[in-house]
């Protein structure tokens, strides 16, 4: 799938675009707002919070910090079938927990890395203190690539 | 050529489209649900007899739906489908995709043939993988040695 260097046509190796993903910090692109519940909030509470702010994904904290994420996917795999029996738990039971986040100093060609290949959508963003300060979507990586398009 | 041209100039055939999952508008919600947890997809498009979309049903509409009923998961999938679904042709180029995603804010694009017919599924991940495969520098690099980054295929369309 992804090839490597040597593969490339030499007319991509100029392309100002390798630069701004390697200079650019994630804090570049979008990253809030960002939605968050506690790890005790209901399942029906974060199911809540996902349709009635039209979000994929909200982060789960305990004291500021990153436990784990709560999203569609989650309700798909584990919630709708069983709602009724799911609804009052707490949302840590079905959250995907340590999920995969990227730092706000880290490069934005790091967000890019977990949604294209670890295949994370929605990248959680945290400072040295492994606290919440938001997430990329590919919405948003989206945008900050047309951004520099338009720029250009 | 820079990512930007090529993205004007190459089809959406290019892109690594995924294998749509496709219903008729009598199915069950629930089978629905179970197909999309055992292909991995994050939504059902519903076509008919001759395979031509004619609506699609998401995970974030199952969202919405589970805050009103739990109940819906019995109904038939064209009670809930959305009737409007955004399209490509595999010869379009790759910036309509782009385009889409940006103006209609839509994570899946149905890619159909000359015909109309259903033939593969792309969005939010197939783009990413596009670009991805353009820097290979910084982003093979940034997944190989990233302490928080798991392999590939974790995650899901």
């Amino acid at each position: 799938m992804l090839g490597t260097s040597n593969e490339r046509p030499d007319d991509l190796r100029n392309d100002p675009l390798e630069k701004v993903l390697a200079e650019e910090m994630v804090a570049a692109i979008q990253h809030e707002p960002y939605v968050t519940v506690t790890a005790e909030a209901t399942v029906a509470e974060a199911i809540e919070k996902l349709a009635g702010l039209h979000v994929a994904c909200v982060l789960v904290e305990d004291g500021g910090k990153l436990v784990g994420v709560f999203t569609d996917r989650d309700v798909l795999d584990r919630v709708a079938l069983e709602h009724e029996a799911m609804r009052d738990r707490p949302v840590s039971e079905v959250m995907t927990a340590n999920p995969v986040c990227v730092h706000e100093s880290d490069s934005a060609a790091a967000a890019l890395s977990v949604m294209a290949v670890s295949g994370y959508r929605h990248v959680p963003v945290v400072d040295l203190d492994d606290k919440i300060v938001g997430i990329v979507s590919p919405q948003r990586v989206t945008a900050f690539l047309r951004k520099y398009f338009t720029d250009r | 050529m820079p990512l930007y041209e090529n993205m004007q100039s190459q089809l959406v055939s290019r892109l690594s489209l995924r294998e749509p999952i496709s219903a008729t508008g009598d199915t069950p919600l629930r089978e629905a649900i179970l197909r999309m947890r055992k292909g991995k997809l994050g939504c059902t498009i519903v076509v008919d007899d001759d395979q031509r979309p004619i609506g699609m049903f998401t995970e974030s509409m199952l969202t919405q739906l589970l805050t009103h009923t739990s109940a819906a998961v019995d109904d038939p999938l064209d009670k809930h489908m959305a009737d409007r679904w955004p399209w490509v042709k595999l010869n379009d180029p790759i910036v309509d995709v782009l385009d889409a995603m940006q103006t209609k804010n839509v994570r899946f694009l149905c890619v159909v043939d000359q015909n109309g017919r259903l033939v593969g599924l792309t969005g939010q991940k197939s783009f990413m993988e596009f670009v991805a495969d353009h820097f290979p520098d910084q982003v093979i690099v940034k997944w190989v040695v990233g302490q928080r980054h798991p392999g590939r295929g974790k995650g899901d369309d």
